[in-house]
């Protein structure tokens, strides 16, 4: 084998800088941090074995498992809504019908591309509780003021929100494509056997939608499960009051970088990969299960 | 080529010192914005023709920043600000010059003796020499107290709101004469924070120890907090948000104490009431907020030189002139007689107030902070914002606080 690959070296090496990167930027790092869990480290100086003591405190963590349930409310407050506008943007950019198509995927998109710091500095100002837009509007018509950012399940909705404002054009985008590439002579013999758009939507458009939609919910998922820069910069590294904005990266963040246990921080990373990969599978066997 | 750069680089002729080489001590330090002024590093460099000084003002998180260099062993620069984080750094006090190796005793008279002591480690090291400080007094609207009935004059204010008991009678008073549409204070954190901050402990002893939830201090702070939500003299405008500069402008808040550095955040977020207000000396006594140091790290090459630029950019002189160029608040209470300090300022209806804060800054009690003072700080404060805010049970959640902070402390 050895022979063969010195034989192909010049391959090998233009193909190396991705691997040489990817040991430097990526496997050291999550080895580093899977050694790390197991240690006691204030970041700066000596590192103490620890056993599994990051993992047994992390378990009876008050503050990790709210940051757990925090994360699961937050993910679905805003992927249902954001999938489900979604869909519906994506079956109008496709319909015949609709003018400045091009104009449309490309506003739709563009939230995704705008720095996710000044969204959230838009949203604070959007739901503050003194002087905010939506309190504003609120009071103008003579309805009571709303402390959004007091009450545990308003946080997660304005934090809900700037997820569904930032990624609903981007899978619009997705399912577009998705949409593009179902053969339009399904439709038409669903047509021609007299079904209505609605039936055709849903016997046709949905099913083979599926593959697309299982991609989409599990990038959601993952994404949904990292959220920090939204609460982070909306109600700061405590997660705001009750810290009900607290996210499971966020509190990673926190025990790492602001209370310098770096390998709790670690712990706290590994047990939310267990958790991505958990809920990765769930999503898979709900969303596959019925096709097969 | 290379062998030049090396040989040059260790100076292997001894005897050849660097001096008589007549080659320049390059050093590097690290600050970050207004926490030296410009003016005054350029004037260093005329000063020490031998030093070569790169001066980098590092943005963004700057202590984190510093953490990940410390970590690394790499890169590191010989002098350092820190700010009032520098006790989480004491565990790590071998990384840094002890400054009373490099002469810094000569001078310790010069500087107020509790900020000088911010800076020694509890085995004894030196690690950060003073910089600015951060004494509190009471801001307040002198208009709406008076219009409330209250003293307005800075001394009557001091002599008579001298209390937090005191300062929140005047606070019902104030509640009741605008209808509830005028708050007494910002937040809970910042009362809890500035009971703190007059005492003489905090929750460590030098030694480690932790002095524990039901200290007379923690306790007195937690109640008078308590009690500031349960009159509704608080208006629930945190710190750095729009929300409270926006209050502050509209005079819904009515006063608050704070460290002599809010002075600068108040003109920018409230230019509207300028004029308006005034600094009495705070209820209950006097305090510190923040305030900065420098330190020389350990990786330098040259600590002597790196010890007098210091001592020379801190020197009370030079002190006096941050104050006026940056507002930054002298720790050598030399200069606290300096005319310049006795200047009339608009913003305060031509109140000197350097006077009431270098009053402040020389009785503040000195207190040991601990490695661990920001965590179990921090728990506290974040449950207080739950009673404030969500209306939690106060003694739930002062339970819920005694659990978490010995849990926190276990690990």
């Amino acid at each position: 084998m050895w022979s063969r690959m010195w034989e192909h070296r010049a391959l090998y090496v233009a193909i190396s800088p991705f691997y040489i990167l990817f040991a430097v930027f990526g496997l050291f790092p999550i080895g580093f941090s899977l050694y790390l869990a197991f240690h006691k480290w204030d970041g700066i100086g000596v590192m103490t074995y620890n056993g599994f003591n990051n993992f047994k405190y992390m378990l009876t963590d008050a503050e990790f498992w709210q940051a757990v349930g925090n994360t699961f409310m937050i993910w679905i407050y805003s992927t249902i809504p954001m999938l489900f506008f979604a869909l519906i943007i994506a079956f109008l950019l496709h319909a015949p019908f609709v003018k400045f198509r091009t104009l449309f995927r490309v506003g739709y998109f563009l939230p995704n591309v705008t720095s996710i710091v000044a969204v959230a500095i838009i949203f604070g100002a959007l739901f503050a509780n003194n002087y905010g837009f939506l309190n504003y509007l609120l009071q103008s018509v003579g309805l009571p003021v709303v402390e959004w950012l007091n009450a545990p399940w308003g946080i997660k909705v304005a934090i809900s929100s700037m997820v569904v404002w930032r990624w609903t054009g981007y899978n619009a985008v997705i399912y577009l494509a998705g949409l593009q590439s179902i053969p339009q002579t399904l439709y038409e013999a669903a047509k021609i056997d007299g079904a209505s758009a609605i039936q055709s939507f849903f016997r046709i458009t949905i099913p083979m939608l599926r593959p697309v939609i299982l991609f989409t919910v599990i990038t959601s998922t993952i994404g949904g499960m990292q959220l920090f820069t939204e609460p982070q910069v909306l109600v700061g590294n405590d997660g705001g009051a009750g810290a009900a904005g607290m996210t499971i990266v966020l509190y990673l963040y926190r025990e790492s970088f602001i209370n310098n246990y770096f390998g709790y921080g670690a712990a706290v990373g590994w047990g939310m990969f267990l958790i991505i990969a958990l809920f990765s599978i769930v999503n898979w066997k709900l969303v596959q299960g019925k096709s097969s | 080529m290379v062998c030049v750069l090396l040989i040059s680089g260790c100076s292997i002729w001894p005897g050849q010192d660097d001096s008589a080489n007549n080659k320049k001590v390059a050093l590097t330090l690290w600050y970050w914005n207004r926490s030296i002024d410009d003016k005054l590093i350029a004037r260093a460099k005329e000063k020490f023709p031998n030093i070569e000084l790169t001066a980098q003002k590092i943005g963004g998180d700057f202590k984190a920043k510093l953490k990940t260099t410390l970590a690394a062993r790499s890169g590191e620069p010989d002098i350092v600000a820190l700010n009032d984080w520098i006790m989480e750094l004491f565990p790590s006090e071998d990384r840094f010059y002890n400054l009373y190796d490099l002469g810094a005793e000569d001078i310790e008279d010069q500087y107020l003796p509790w900020k000088w002591k911010q800076g020694v480690t509890p085995s004894g090291q030196m690690i950060g020499f003073p910089m600015d400080t951060g004494p509190t007094a009471l801001f307040y609207r002198e208009d709406l107290f008076k219009e409330a009935g209250l003293p307005s004059e800075p001394e009557d204010v001091t002599r008579q709101i001298n209390s937090w008991d005191a300062y929140a009678t005047a606070g019902e008073q104030l509640k009741e004469k605008f209808a509830g549409k005028v708050y007494l204070t910002d937040n809970i954190g910042s009362v809890y924070n500035q009971v703190l901050s007059q005492g003489a402990e905090r929750y460590f002893r030098p030694d480690g120890s932790f002095i524990g939830m039901d200290s007379a201090l923690v306790r007195t702070s937690w109640d008078t907090s308590i009690a500031f939500k349960e009159k509704g003299l608080l208006a629930n405008a945190d710190g750095w948000t729009p929300g409270w500069n926006a209050a502050m402008n509209n005079g819904e808040i009515a006063s608050f104490v704070g460290a002599v550095w809010m002075k600068q955040v108040l003109q920018e977020a409230a230019p509207d009431t300028s004029g308006k207000w005034r600094v009495a000396r705070a209820p209950g006594g006097d305090g510190n907020n923040g305030g900065s140091f420098l330190s020389i790290l350990k990786s330098s090459e040259h600590p002597q030189e790196a010890f007098e630029l210091v001592r020379w950019l801190q020197s009370p002189e030079n002190q006096l002139e941050q104050y006026q160029t940056l507002n930054l608040f002298p720790s050598a209470p030399g200069v606290f007689d300096d005319p310049a300090m006795k200047e009339e300022e608009p913003f305060f209806g031509g109140q000197a107030t350097g006077p009431v804060f270098a009053e402040s800054a020389q009785q503040v009690p000195d207190a040991f902070f601990g490695e661990r003072y920001p965590s179990v700080h921090n728990i506290i404060t974040r449950r207080l914002n739950d009673v404030a805010k969500q209306n939690a049970d106060p003694q739930q959640v002062w339970t819920d606080t005694v659990h978490r902070v010995e849990r926190e402390l276990q690990r």
